[in-house]
C-alpha cells in the first residue's frame, strides 16, 4: 500500500467547535477502514451485497437476535447527510454510508475504504483512485466508481451540499470516473489532505431524483439505500432508531443483527436506563455519573482518551481583514505581557482535578496527544501556575494596582469580561476560578455566562474580552491550525461583519507561513516538524491558554456484550470513533444472562399496582364505613 | 398631615386601622393561615439573617472544602455537592435569590395587574375594551411556553442584563393577568357604588377617584392574591432554572435542583443533593399557599369558618 | 401548569358568571361574539410571535446558517428568501399567511424538517400522557373534593386537604425526580423503566409497553393535577352545603347521601366541569418538564429541545399551537357551557 496513511488532508468540517458536555464525540468522521489495518485490506473479501432483503420490514426482532443498544443524550437532527449538524447524526452517516478511505483503528493513519488502492502523481496533484469491485448497495444496484465521482461534484456543486462538505472538495478542481472502478481526482496544490476526504459516496440512483435546490426537504428517513455495515430501519423521533446489520458487508458482516440508538434528555434516565439493562452503552455523561457506574455489577467503565481540548481564548485586538477595527476588546489584551500574566495565573493542575475530575491532562498546544505524530508540547518549558511571575509580569509591564486593588496602566483598567458557556457545567466551573485566580493579580472579573449561539454572535463581533470553549480536533491538524489564520478573522460582508473562524483575531505573517507550508508537504515527518513550530508559535504569542484535553466518558454492560474496539486502540474511544469499528466487532457474550430486567419490573410493577388499588378499596371502605357511622350519630 | 382628627383624612386611617385590626384578629383564629405564616416567618429569617452564620464564599466553587458528595453528618448537615460545598449553606444561602425572585416579580405583576384592572373598570369604552383583551389574551396563553419564549428573548436580545433580573422581569409580565381580573372585577362593583357617584358629581377627576376610591376597595383583593402569587413566582423560578434559563450566577433553589438535576445527583445516589432544596421551595410555597386561602378565607365571609 | 392552576379558582366562578350573563343577551350573538373573540385573541399570539421573533438578536439568516462558513451571496440570497429586506407589514402578512396554510417554517435544529411535521409527530405522546393525566386527577379529584367536603371538618377531610394543598405546593418536575428515584431506579425500587416511551428491545406488546412506560410520568402529573381539582370540587361542595335548599331537602327526609348526590352534586360539579374543560386546552403545554425529566417524546421534550440554541422557528412553532390549542379548547368550553348548566339552560 503506498501512502499508508502519513499523508494528511485539508479538513474543515463545520461546527468544530462544540461544547465539551454536548460533543463528546464528534462532528468530523472518517471513513471505515480495516479492523486490522492496511494490509488487510488486500484480501478481504468483497462480497455482494444481496440488497434485498436487508431494511427488512419487521420492527420488533424475534427472540435469539442479538440487540446492542446505545444511549445518547443528542437526538439526530437530520438522517440527510447534507443536512444534519449533531455529532450522533455523523455517527449514523458512519453507519449507512462508505466513505472513500478510512482511519485505522490503532492510530487513525489512513487506510483503504471503499478505495482499495491509490497512487499519486510525480507533482502531488493527480489522485488515482481504485475503486473497491462487486460492492453492493443495500437495493442490490452496484456500487461503482460513478456513484464516488457523483457523491465528490455533488459535495463540490449543491449549495447546500458544499456548505456540508466544502473543506473536502474546494481543493479539487477535476473529479472523473475513468472507468467502473477508477476516479481520478485534479488539484490545484499538492495536498495532503485527499485522504481524509470525509465526504459520504451515496447511490447516484437515487440521489440524482433529488435536486439540489430541493435537498433541504429530503429527509431520507424511510430505509436509505447506501453500502455501510448497518441499515436504518425504523426511525422513532425523540425516541430510538433502529439498524438492522448489513449481513454481506464487504469487510465483514457486523457480529450483532441489530442496532439501536436511544435518545434520553438527561443522565440521570440514561445512567438508570444502562443500570437496569434497557441500554447497553452510554457516552457522554457527566464525569460524576461515569463514576457512580465504575462499581456497578455488570458495568465496565472507560474515561476514553478522546481528540477535544479546551480553552481561555482572548480577544488579541478584533479586526476584519479589511483592516477595520471593530467589537469592544480591552486594548489591555492585545499585550502579550498581559495575556502572559493570565496564563501564569491559571492552575491547570488544578481545573484538571477539580473541574474535570481528573478525567484528561493538562493542555498545551492545540493538537491533542491522541494525535502523537502531530501534537507539541513545551516539555520542560512549560508556563507553571506561578502568580508571584504573574504580578511580576504585570508590574514590568507598567500595569500598577489601584486603591481598588485593580492594575491600571494609563487609562486602561484590567477589568476583562470572561464569557462561560451554559450548557457546560465544567465551563461554568472553569471560569469561576479563573475569575479567582485572576482577582489575585489585580485583575477584575466579570463572569457572565450564555448560550453557545449567543457567544458564536459575539466573538464573530469582537465584543468579548476573554471566554472558555473547545473545539474537537480531526486526525488531520489542518483545519485547527487554519483556524489562526489572518483569514479566518471577520469580514465585512455589505457594509455587515459576518465571522470567519477566528476566535482570537490572531493574525500573525510568520504563522501563516507556517500554515501555508504544511499544507503542501506531503511528507509526513516534514509536515509534522511545521506543525509543532505552528503550535509552538501560538503558545509563546498566548492566543490561547489551552487548559486541559478532556476524556471521553463511556460505560457499557460487560455481561452482555464484549469485543468493543478502541481508537486509537491505546485508551482511545469505544464509539463516535472516525470509522464504525465497534460496531462491527461488539458481540454478545457467549453465556448471556437471563434478560430479567424489564419482565421483573414488570410483573413487580403490576403486582405493585395491584397491591396499590386494594389498599386503595380497603381505604375507601374502611372511610365509607366510618362516615356512615358518624352521619347516624 | 397632622390635622386634626376631624379630617376625612385621618377619619379614612382610624377606619382602615380598625379594619386591620379585625382582619389580624380573624386570620389569627385560622389554624391554617398561622400555620403558613409561621413558615413565612421562618423562610424569611433564614434569608434575611443568612450573612450572619453563612459564610457567602463557600458557595464558590474554588473556596469549597469539604469532601465531594457526603451525605448528612454533622459538619454537614444536609451533605455536600459534587464540588464540596455543604447543601445546607447553598439552601440558605439561595433562599435569598428565591424570595427575592418570588416577591419583586409578585410585586410587578401586581402593579401591572392592579394598573390595567383598574384602568379597564374605570375607562369603559374603547380603551377599557383593549385593556380587557390584552389581558384575556396573556391570561389563555398558556404560561410556561409565553415565559420561556419571553425569557428566550430577553437572554439573546439583552445578554448583559443579569439574568436574575429577566427572571423577575418573565415572570412578572407573565403572571399580572390573574390580578387584572380580579382588580378588574372588584373595580367595577365599586363603580357603582353612590360614594363613587357623589364624589364624580362633586367634580373628582379621574386621579382622585381611583386613588381615593377606587385602589383602596381593591387592596384587599390584591393583597389576598398577593400571597398566593409569590408561591406561584418561586415555583416559576425553579422551573424556568430547570429549563436552563436560570441565573447560573446568583445560586437560588432553583439553580441548585437544576445544578443537581444535570450533575445527575440522583442516579449517583446522592438524593440529599436533590430532595432537600426541593424540601425548601416546598415548605416556602406551602407557607405562601396556606397564608393565600387564610387571607382569602378572612376576607370573603362567605368562606369563612372552611378550614 | 401552575399559573392557570390557580387562576382558575377564581376564573372559574366568572367564567361561569360570564357564561350567563350572557347567555341571556342572546344565543346567536352570543355565540358570533365568542368566535370573534377567540379570533382576536389568535391574531394577538400571531402579532406577538411576529414581533418577538424580530426581537431576536443578530441577522436571522446568519442564524439560519447557524455558524457554517456563509460566503457572502448565499447571506445576500437568504436574506432575500426570508424576506428580510421588505418592510415590515409584508413581512408580517407573509409570515401570517404562511401561518395560516399550516406552513410553520423549517426548524434550525432538527435537519430543517418543517416545524409543522415535528410538531405533529409529537403530538400525539403528549396528549396521551397529559390526556390520562388530566381525566384521572379530574375523576379522583372530584371525588376525593366531593367526599372531603361533604365530610367537611372530618379527619378524611383534613387528610385529603392537607395533601392536595401539599402536592400543590411541590415544583412538578421535582416530584417527577422523586418519583423515578423511589419507583425508576435502581437507588430505589426498580419497578418502573427509567423514561422513554417504548422499549425499543421491544418483547412486549407495544400498547402494553406504552401503558407500562406511562405509569411514573402519568402518576407525577395527575398527583398535581388531582389537588387543583379536590380543593376547587371541595369548596363548591361546601357552598352547596350550607345553602338553603339542602336543608330542605334534609328536612323532606332525605338520606345525607340522596342528598349529596341528588341536590348538592350536580351543582357543584359545574365549576370543577368548568376547570376540566379548561384544562383541557392546557394539556398539550402541561408536561413540558414532567416530559423532559422522563424522556418522554412529546411536544414538551421537543420544546426542551428547542431550547438549545435556541430554535427560534421551532419555538414560534411550539408557542403558536400550544395558545391556540387552549384558545380554541377555551372556547369550545364556552360554547358547551350552556349545556351542562341547568340554571342557564332556564335563562
Amino acid at each position: 500500500m503506498s501512502p499508508s496513511g502519513r499523508l494528511t488532508d485539508q479538513s474543515a468540517r463545520p461546527r468544530r467547535r462544540l461544547a465539551a458536555v454536548a460533543a463528546l464525540a464528534v462532528a468530523a468522521l472518517t471513513a471505515l477502514a480495516l479492523p486490522s489495518g492496511p494490509a488487510a485490506a488486500e484480501d478481504s473479501p468483497s462480497p455482494s451485497v444481496s440488497g434485498s432483503g436487508s431494511g427488512g420490514a419487521s420492527a420488533v426482532p424475534e427472540h435469539g437476535r442479538s440487540t446492542f443498544v446505545l444511549g445518547v443524550k443528542q437526538d439526530i437532527d437530520s438522517f440527510n447527510p447534507y443536512m444534519g449538524v449533531v455529532a450522533t447524526a455523523y455517527e449514523v452517516y458512519q453507519l449507512v454510508y462508505d466513505y472513500l478511505t478510512g482511519s485505522s483503528a490503532s492510530d487513525f493513519s489512513a487506510v483503504p475504504n471503499l478505495a482499495e488502492s491509490w497512487e499519486t502523481s510525480p507533482d502531488g496533484k493527480v489522485w488515482t483512485y481504485h475503486i473497491r469491485q462487486g460492492v453492493k448497495w443495500s437495493d442490490g444496484q452496484p456500487l461503482t466508481a460513478k456513484d464516488v465521482a457523483y457523491s465528490f461534484q455533488r459535495a463540490k456543486d449543491g449549495e447546500q451540499e458544499n456548505a456540508q462538505y466544502a473543506a473536502y472538495v474546494d481543493q479539487i478542481s477535476k473529479i472523473e470516473a475513468t472507468d467502473a472502478n477508477t476516479v481520478v481526482m485534479t488539484t490545484e496544490e499538492p495536498s495532503p489532505s485527499m485522504l481524509r476526504l470525509l465526504v459520504p459516496i451515496v447511490p447516484e440512483h437515487i440521489w440524482r431524483d433529488v435536486p439540489s435546490k430541493k435537498v433541504k426537504e429530503y429527509a431520507n428517513d424511510n430505509k436509505p439505500v447506501g453500502s455501510g455495515p448497518f441499515t436504518l430501519t425504523e426511525v422513532k423521533s425523540g425516541q430510538y432508531y433502529r439498524f438492522a446489520a448489513n449481513k454481506s458487508y464487504w469487510a465483514g458482516a457486523p457480529k450483532i443483527d441489530e442496532l439501536i440508538i436511544r435518545v434520553f434528555t438527561n443522565d440521570e434516565a440514561m445512567a438508570n436506563a444502562l443500570k437496569k439493562g434497557e441500554i447497553d452503552m452510554l457516552n457522554d455523561v457527566t464525569y460524576g455519573v461515569l463514576e457512580s457506574l465504575q462499581n456497578q455489577p455488570g458495568i465496565t467503565t472507560s474515561s476514553s482518551k478522546y481528540s477535544g481540548f479546551s480553552e481561555i481564548a482572548y480577544n488579541l485586538g478584533a479586526e476584519t481583514i479589511e483592516g477595520k477595527k471593530i467589537g469592544n476588546g480591552n486594548p489591555a489584551l492585545t499585550d502579550k505581557q498581559v495575556r502572559l500574566a493570565i496564563d501564569y495565573a491559571i492552575d491547570r493542575k488544578t481545573l484538571l482535578e477539580k473541574v474535570l475530575r481528573g478525567h484528561g491532562s493538562e493542555g498545551s498546544g492545540v493538537i491533542p496527544p491522541i494525535y502523537p505524530n502531530w501534537h507539541w508540547n513545551p516539555g520542560g518549558g512549560a508556563r507553571g501556575f506561578d502568580l508571584a511571575k504573574a504580578n511580576s509580569t504585570l508590574d514590568a509591564a507598567g500595569y500598577v494596582k489601584g486603591a481598588d486593588g485593580i492594575r491600571a496602566k494609563g487609562g486602561t483598567r484590567l477589568e476583562l469580561r470572561l464569557f462561560g458557556r451554559d450548557n457546560s457545567e465544567e465551563s461554568k466551573k472553569a471560569v469561576e476560578y479563573v475569575r479567582d485566580w485572576l482577582g489575585q493579580i489585580g485583575i477584575k472579573v466579570n463572569v457572565q455566562i450564555m448560550s453557545e449561539d449567543n457567544l458564536t454572535e459575539v466573538i464573530g463581533k469582537g465584543e468579548y474580552d476573554m471566554f472558555q470553549w473547545g473545539w474537537v480536533v480531526e486526525p488531520d491538524p489542518d483545519f485547527q491550525l487554519s483556524v489562526f489564520t489572518c483569514d479566518q478573522r471577520s469580514y465585512t460582508d455589505a457594509g455587515e461583519v459576518a465571522a470567519g473562524w477566528s476566535d482570537s483575531f490572531y493574525c500573525n505573517p510568520a504563522f501563516d507561513a507556517l500554515y501555508k507550508k504544511q499544507k503542501t508537504l506531503l511528507d509526513p515527518g516534514q509536515r509534522a516538524e511545521v506543525i509543532k513550530q505552528a503550535q509552538q508559535m501560538l503558545y509563546d504569542d498566548v492566543v490561547y491558554s489551552t487548559i486541559w484535553y478532556y476524556d471521553n466518558p463511556e460505560a457499557y454492560r460487560s455481561d452482555r456484550f464484549t469485543g468493543l474496539q478502541r481508537q486509537p486502540t491505546d485508551g482511545g474511544s469505544f464509539v463516535f470513533q472516525y470509522g464504525t469499528y465497534s460496531y462491527r466487532s461488539v458481540e454478545p457474550v457467549a453465556e448471556k444472562p437471563k434478560d430479567e430486567g424489564t419482565g421483573l419490573g414488570l410483573v413487580l410493577g403490576v403486582a405493585g399496582g395491584v397491591v396499590g388499588a386494594a389498599a386503595v378499596a380497603v381505604l375507601v371502605v374502611a372511610l365509607r364505613r366510618r362516615s356512615t357511622a358518624d352521619d347516624r350519630e | 398631615m397632622t390635622a386634626t382628627a376631624l379630617t376625612p383624612r385621618a377619619l379614612a386611617r382610624q377606619r382602615r386601622r380598625r379594619a386591620l385590626a379585625a382582619f389580624w384578629n380573624a386570620f389569627r383564629r385560622d389554624r391554617e393561615g398561622v400555620i403558613g405564616l409561621v413558615l413565612l416567618l421562618v423562610c424569611v429569617a433564614v434569608a434575611v439573617m443568612a450573612p450572619l452564620f453563612v459564610d457567602a464564599d463557600e458557595l464558590s466553587v474554588t473556596r469549597a472544602s469539604g469532601p465531594p458528595l457526603v451525605g448528612p453528618s454533622g459538619a454537614y448537615p444536609l451533605g455536600t455537592d459534587d464540588d464540596g460545598r455543604s447543601v445546607l449553606t447553598m439552601v440558605v444561602w439561595g433562599s435569598r435569590t428565591s424570595l427575592l425572585v418570588g416577591l419583586t416579580a409578585t410585586a410587578i405583576s401586581m402593579v401591572i395587574g392592579t394598573v390595567v384592572g383598574v384602568a379597564a373598570g374605570h375607562f369603559r369604552g374603547r380603551p377599557g375594551g383593549l385593556l380587557d383583551r390584552v389581558t384575556d389574551f396573556f391570561l389563555v396563553v398558556p404560561f410556561l411556553p409565553l415565559a420561556i419564549v419571553l425569557a428566550t428573548v430577553l437572554r439573546d436580545r439583552w445578554p448583559d442584563l443579569p439574568k436574575v433580573l429577566a427572571v423577575i422581569v418573565v415572570i412578572g409580565i407573565t403572571s399580572w393577568p390573574v390580578t387584572a381580573r380580579l382588580v378588574r372585577a372588584q373595580a367595577l362593583a365599586v363603580e357603582g357604588r353612590p360614594y363613587l357617584e357623589r364624589a364624580k358629581a362633586l367634580g373628582a377627576g379621574n386621579w382622585h377617584q381611583i386613588t381615593r376610591h377606587v385602589l383602596p376597595n381593591v387592596m384587599p383583593v390584591v393583597f389576598a392574591n398577593t400571597t398566593l402569587s409569590v408561591s406561584i413566582a418561586i415555583l416559576a423560578e425553579t422551573t424556568l432554572s430547570f429549563l436552563g434559563l436560570g441565573d447560573p450566577l446568583n445560586p437560588s433553589w432553583g439553580t441548585l435542583l437544576d445544578g443537581a438535576y444535570s450533575a445527575g445527583a440522583v442516579s449517583r445516589g446522592a438524593w440529599w443533593w436533590a430532595v432537600f432544596p426541593g424540601l425548601a421551595v416546598a415548605v416556602t410555597v406551602l407557607g405562601f399557599n396556606l397564608c393565600g386561602r387564610a387571607v382569602e378565607r378572612v376576607l370573603d365571609p362567605r368562606l369563612r369558618g372552611r378550614v | 401548569m401552575a399559573i392557570p392552576a390557580v387562576a382558575s379558582a377564581s376564573e372559574t366562578a366568572e367564567v361561569a358568571a360570564a357564561g350567563r350573563r350572557i347567555s341571556r343577551a342572546g344565543g346567536g350573538r352570543w355565540v358570533l361574539r365568542k368566535l370573534f373573540g377567540a379570533a382576536l385573541t389568535l391574531a394577538f399570539v400571531l402579532v406577538f410571535n411576529f414581533v418577538l421573533f424580530r426581537l431576536m438578536p443578530g441577522d436571522p439568516a446568519k442564524a439560519f446558517l447557524r455558524g457554517r462558513a456563509a460566503n457572502p451571496e448565499r447571506l445576500i440570497q437568504l436574506r432575500q428568501q426570508l424576506g428580510l429586506g421588505e418592510p415590515l407589514p409584508v413581512q408580517f402578512w407573509r409570515y401570517a399567511m404562511a401561518t395560516v396554510s399550516g406552513n410553520l417554517g423549517d426548524s434550525w435544529s432538527m435537519g430543517n424538517r418543517p416545524v409543522t411535521e415535528l410538531i405533529a409527530e409529537r403530538l400525539w405522546p403528549t396528549v396521551l400522557l397529559s390526556g390520562t393525566s388530566v381525566v384521572l386527577a379530574a375523576l379522583i379529584g372530584m371525588w376525593l373534593g366531593a367526599r372531603a367536603g361533604w365530610r367537611h371538618g372530618r379527619a378524611f377531610d383534613k387528610l385529603t386537604s392537607g395533601a392536595a394543598i401539599g402536592l400543590y405546593s411541590l415544583p412538578e418536575w421535582w416530584f417527577g425526580l422523586l418519583l423515578l428515584l423511589l419507583f425508576g431506579s435502581t437507588t430505589g425500587l426498580a419497578l418502573f423503566p427509567s423514561g422513554g416511551m417504548t422499549d425499543p428491545r421491544g418483547g412486549l406488546n407495544p400498547a402494553v409497553d406504552a401503558l407500562y412506560h406511562l405509569v411514573l410520568p402519568c402518576a407525577t402529573l395527575t398527583l398535581v393535577y388531582i389537588a387543583e381539582y379536590s380543593l376547587v370540587m371541595r369548596s363548591s361542595v361546601l357552598d352547596e352545603r350550607y345553602a338553603d335548599y339542602l336543608t330542605t331537602a334534609r328536612a323532606k327526609g332525605l338520606r345525607d347521601d340522596q342528598v349529596l348526590s341528588r341536590h348538592a352534586l350536580p351543582n357543584a360539579l359545574l365549576p370543577t366541569l368548568t376547570l376540566f374543560f379548561m384544562s383541557l386546552g392546557y394539556v398539550v403545554s402541561g408536561a413540558i418538564t414532567v416530559e423532559t425529566v422522563f424522556s418522554w417524546p412529546g411536544l414538551g421534550y421537543l420544546s426542551y429541545e428547542a431550547l438549545s440554541g435556541p430554535d427560534i422557528p421551532l419555538l414560534q412553532g411550539l408557542f403558536l399551537v400550544f395558545s391556540a390549542s387552549v384558545i380554541l379548547l377555551n372556547l369550545v368550553a364556552d360554547l358547551i357551557y350552556p349545556f351542562i348548566d341547568p340554571r342557564v339552560r332556564l335563562a
